[in-house]
């Protein structure tokens, strides 16, 4: 039960961390913004995007460093931020336990399901 | 393109809110985005998207907390200067501990102080602000007199004449009636034992100040013929365990005339004026023949309770006017007394009535002689006011040092300011510190008090607790310890918050200057608030040397007084026969009246004979002693002759002092006298002598034969006092077995009289011990401040050939100068304050130059030693030392 706690990861920031991972090295903000709305189709806010990834640099999951200062940016540096070993570590738990549901789901009930 | 930015306020708004640390990155992004937006749908659309992104933005993680990283600041700041404040307390211990010493010692005197005076202001506050205790007021020779003894008719006629006056009560404490000490026993018991606080009072004064009572009926306790009513404490006494109402009391033997007791009340209250014990009703009592009807006689205090609401100014003048017009002048003119005197008592003397709420009793009577213990209003006052100034003293010190010290902090100032701190950061920071001090402090000193509670309680005559358990008692200690260490930190921590960093770091400080006019003025206050208390110390105990030692006209020495003889009945003559018949004893007379305050008094008047209804009279004392009087007190017979047993008409003769054969017109011998018991002769004068206190002048007093004698009066030889009592023991056992000797001298009663002026000086000589020794602690450590700040110079003079003695001067003389412009200063003060004290005192000694001499030799000799420790040490040192290192 300890694990479980210890690599909790919401929806949305699992989709976060998977996202960034995709983007390996051209993570930042708007970047990712843009990855998720193409993939998954949906919107993101800028709020709820920097509250995750603010939340997953607190917990150690991502770190960041700044990059160059760029002119589009009036000045503002851009933040690109990184899957750190324990980042990884929790995704890999959270699909195991995917995976370990869906595995654990009798034929029949999908069955049931699907016809 | 590039001109175009997003709108400017949701921005604004933005980087307002958010924390700093995400600040730049996200502005970026927001910033990328509006570009892209606008370039796709216009500025409109992009300025709409930005400003929802903005408030989506607006949410916990994003905003930064509400004082960002200054709580981690301030509490990292606090620390650095506790740390700080606590390695300088450790590092200068010397200076640190005088500094919290001395606030000790001023916050424990304070605390010790407050409590006292807390105490004082308490009285009579339980009872209700509708009572008022009736007083006379008349002019005497320049001299306001007040008294409180009334006529008994008069709380009725009070009553009943004015109808703003709710309840009128009286009480009768006159040893003349039986009141104060007795022999007490309950009914059928055999031993008698000794108690005092006998008083005859009414049930209405009971009803007035709502006593609480234990058993019986507070509405009837008194209303039976006989009844007394006791307090609680006599009747565990005399009545353990059981009900005590209805049970019997003897007193002084008089088994046929016992008192039923009515009631049992609380014990008054320490903080009450009244203080008796057994209550004796007034229902169905006269002394004598028409006694409760009688104007002529004054022997009862009168309390009254006016209506709520009441104007007490205009009733006070309508009684007095009231009382006088329609009791007091038609009883004199019935007396015969001729119009000329009436006006001259009521116009120019202008008796009249005042009314004292009983919450000023205690504290405003003082020129009152009602035979109750007072607290006077000025002691509270001088009080204060002492505490006042040893604290100020102590906070003296503490700026005094604090400022002193002053060079060893300046370099820490300056880094402090070159690193960024602002003048209100250091300013805080040497606040923060004294309150570190006035916190240490207040619990040393709160020690301190607690040690010295017992002491305090010894000198001041309370008995006074630390009220720990009380809710105000924390908080209100706290808040004082946080003022005061405010208020001893503002001067300090302005002056050094002032320093200019560069001129600090580079070394340029005038260093601790010889002797700031602050500092100078601050050790003047200090040394002329200890010399005037040295004085007023040293005054008081000359005049209790001279109370002590003044020829008060009777020999007191050697005297024992037997009490309680009032139960012998008329064995008592035997007795005294049996005990004059021996060898130890010189002479035994009756003792009743005696020359000492306490004991019996009678007020009377006197006229030559046939003048009594011409003349005013002279108030005097009428005494009844026996033959031996005279003899037995080596009372000094300037005329005339002493009683003699073997003449018959000696039952009317009668022996005057100087005073009032002087009053009388001079040449008394041989003449008549009246007063309103009969004619008397005059056989002899004797030389004055002070029967009361030396603050009265010596009043006229008649002394006739009766035998009177609840009081014998022994005069023993000198030698083995023991043995002499010894042996008066045993004759008294034949005598009285079932009632323990008791007995006391004269000269300790007369001693007593003077306890308050015993107890002034004991407090005096306490408190000018306090402000001197923190003075001197002050004055330690800043000649200790000053030969460190000197100690180069020093060390050149000693090379260039000055010697010690040079040196030692040039350091002494320094302070010196201080402490002797501060005598100059006490001097008037102090001598205009003691003369105010000795005009209490008709009789008194004179403040001669020697006590001043005294006093300012000593303050000197003490600064002198003060300071010369650490002026030799300096004068002394190997110069090479503090020279080497430059």
């Amino acid at each position: 039960m300890t694990q479980m706690k210890k690599y909790q990861l919401g929806e949305f920031e699992e989709i976060v961390m998977l996202t960034v991972g995709v983007l390996y090295g051209e993570a930042y903000g708007v970047s990712i913004k843009k990855e998720i709305e193409s993939r998954l189709k949906r919107g993101v806010s800028v709020g709820a995007l920097q509250t995750a990834l603010k939340r997953l640099e607190d917990k150690g999951y991502l770190k960041s460093h700044e990059g160059k200062v760029t002119e589009e940016r009036a000045g503002r540096p851009k933040k690109y931020f990184q899957i750190t070993a324990y980042g990884k570590k929790a995704m890999e738990y959270t699909k195991s336990t995917r995976d370990e549901l869906w595995s654990a789901i009798p034929k029949v009930a999908l069955d049931v399901k699907f016809s | 393109m590039k001109k175009s930015t997003p709108p400017h306020l949701p921005l604004r708004f933005f980087r307002w809110f958010c924390h700093p640390k995400l600040r730049d990155s996200i502005e970026g992004d927001l910033i990328e985005l509006y570009e892209e937006w606008k370039a796709k749908s216009g500025k409109l659309k992009a300025d709409l998207k930005f400003i929802g992104d903005v408030v989506l933005l607006f949410r916990p993680s994003i905003i930064r907390s509400a004082e960002g990283y200054q709580t981690l600041n301030t509490y990292g700041m606090l620390k650095n200067y506790f740390k700080i404040s606590w390695r300088n307390l450790v590092k200068q211990k010397m200076y640190s501990s005088i500094k919290i010493g001395g606030f000790a010692v001023g916050v424990a005197a304070c605390l010790l102080i407050a409590l006292f005076i807390k105490d004082e202001l308490l009285y009579d506050k339980h009872y209700s602000s509708q009572l008022y205790r009736v007083l006379g007021v008349i002019t005497e020779e320049g001299n306001i007199k007040k008294g409180l003894a009334f006529p008994a008719p008069m709380a009725a006629a009070l009553k009943e004449d004015f109808a703003e006056v709710e309840e009128a009560g009286r009480y009768n404490n006159s040893e003349l009636f039986g009141a104060g000490p007795n022999q007490v026993r309950p009914d059928g018991v055999e031993d008698n034992a000794y108690d005092e606080g006998f008083v005859y009072f009414d049930q209405a004064l009971l009803n007035m100040l709502n006593l609480k009572f234990i058993q019986g009926n507070p509405k009837t306790a008194l209303l039976q013929p006989r009844a007394i009513v006791i307090t609680k404490s006599k009747a565990d006494k005399y009545f353990p365990n059981t009900d005590a109402v209805g049970k019997l009391l003897v007193v002084n033997n008089r088994a046929e005339q016992p008192y039923t007791i009515g009631g049992v009340i609380e014990d008054f209250k320490p903080t009450s004026h009244i203080q008796f014990d057994f209550l004796i009703g007034t229902e169905g009592l006269q002394f004598w023949e028409g006694e409760q009807k009688t104007w002529n006689a004054s022997n009862y205090a009168t309390y009254i309770k006016v209506q709520e609401g009441v104007d007490v100014a205009a009733l006070e003048a309508k009684l007095s006017k009231g009382i006088i017009e329609k009791y007091f002048i038609p009883n004199m003119i019935k007396d015969g007394m001729p119009q000329t005197e009436i006006d001259k008592v009521f116009k120019e003397k202008n008796a009249h009535l005042k009314l004292q709420p009983l919450s000023k009793v205690h504290l405003y009577s003082s020129d009152i002689n009602d035979n109750l213990v007072h607290g006077d209003i000025r002691m509270v006052w001088l009080f204060g006011g002492i505490a006042l100034f040893v604290l100020l003293i102590a906070v003296i010190n503490f700026v005094n040092l604090s400022t002193a010290k002053s060079a060893n902090r300046a370099k820490e100032i300056g880094l402090r300011k070159a690193v960024g701190s602002l003048r209100s950061n250091i300013v805080s920071q040497f606040l923060l510190e004294s309150v570190m001090f006035s916190l240490i402090s207040f619990l040393i000193g709160l020690a301190m008090a607690g040690l010295l509670l017992p002491y305090f309680n010894m000198i001041s005559g309370k008995s006074i607790v630390l009220p720990w358990t009380e809710v105000w008692f924390g908080p209100s200690l706290l808040a004082f310890a946080l003022g005061v260490g405010v208020l001893a930190g503002i001067y300090p921590s302005l002056y050094l918050s002032a320093f200019k960093p560069i001129q600090v770091l580079k070394g340029n400080l005038t260093r601790g200057a010889k002797s700031s006019p602050l500092r100078s003025t601050l050790v003047v206050f200090q040394f002329s608030t200890s010399i005037i208390l040295i004085v007023g110390t040293l005054v008081i105990y000359r005049q209790m040397n001279f109370i002590l030692n003044k020829k008060v006209g009777y020999d007191k020495e050697q005297v024992l007084l037997l009490q309680g003889t009032n139960t012998l009945g008329g064995q008592v003559v035997t007795f005294a026969e049996e005990l004059r018949a021996l060898p130890q004893v010189v002479e035994v007379t009756t003792g009743d009246y005696l020359p000492v305050r306490g004991s019996k008094r009678n007020g009377n008047n006197f006229w030559n004979e046939g003048r009594e209804d011409i003349d005013p009279g002279v108030s005097s004392q009428f005494w009844r002693v026996d033959p031996f009087y005279v003899n037995a007190l080596g009372l000094k017979l300037v005329e005339g002759r002493n009683f003699s047993r073997e003449l018959a008409s000696d039952s009317s003769a009668i022996i005057i002092n100087q005073k009032m054969a002087k009053q009388l017109g001079g040449n008394m011998l041989g003449k008549r006298i009246y007063n309103y018991a009969s004619l008397w002769t005059v056989v002899g004068i004797v030389e004055d002598f002070h029967f009361e206190s030396l603050r009265e002048d010596i009043q006229p007093l008649g002394m006739v034969l009766g035998v009177e004698a609840s009081v014998l009066a022994v005069k023993l030889q000198s030698g083995n006092m023991s043995e002499s009592i010894q042996i008066l023991t045993s004759v008294w056992n034949k005598f009285a077995p079932h009632q323990p000797i008791r007995y006391s001298f004269l000269d300790e009663r007369y001693a007593a009289m003077y306890a308050d002026v015993q107890r002034m000086g004991r407090i005096f000589t306490s408190f000018a011990t306090l402000a001197i020794v923190v003075a001197c602690l002050g004055l330690f450590a800043l000649s200790a401040f000053m030969v460190e700040q000197r100690s180069k110079e020093i060390s050149v003079r000693l090379i260039l050939g000055a010697t010690v003695n040079n040196v030692f001067q040039m350091l002494t003389w320094n302070f010196l100068k201080l402490v002797v412009v501060a005598f100059i200063l006490a001097v008037p003060l102090a001598w205009y304050l003691m003369t105010k004290w000795l005009e209490d005192y008709a009789f008194r000694t004179d403040i001669s130059w020697d006590v001043f001499a005294i006093t300012g030799f000593t303050a000197i000799m003490i600064a002198l030693l003060t300071i010369s420790y650490q002026s030799i040490k300096a004068a002394m040192m190997n110069p090479v030392n503090s020279l080497r290192s430059e």
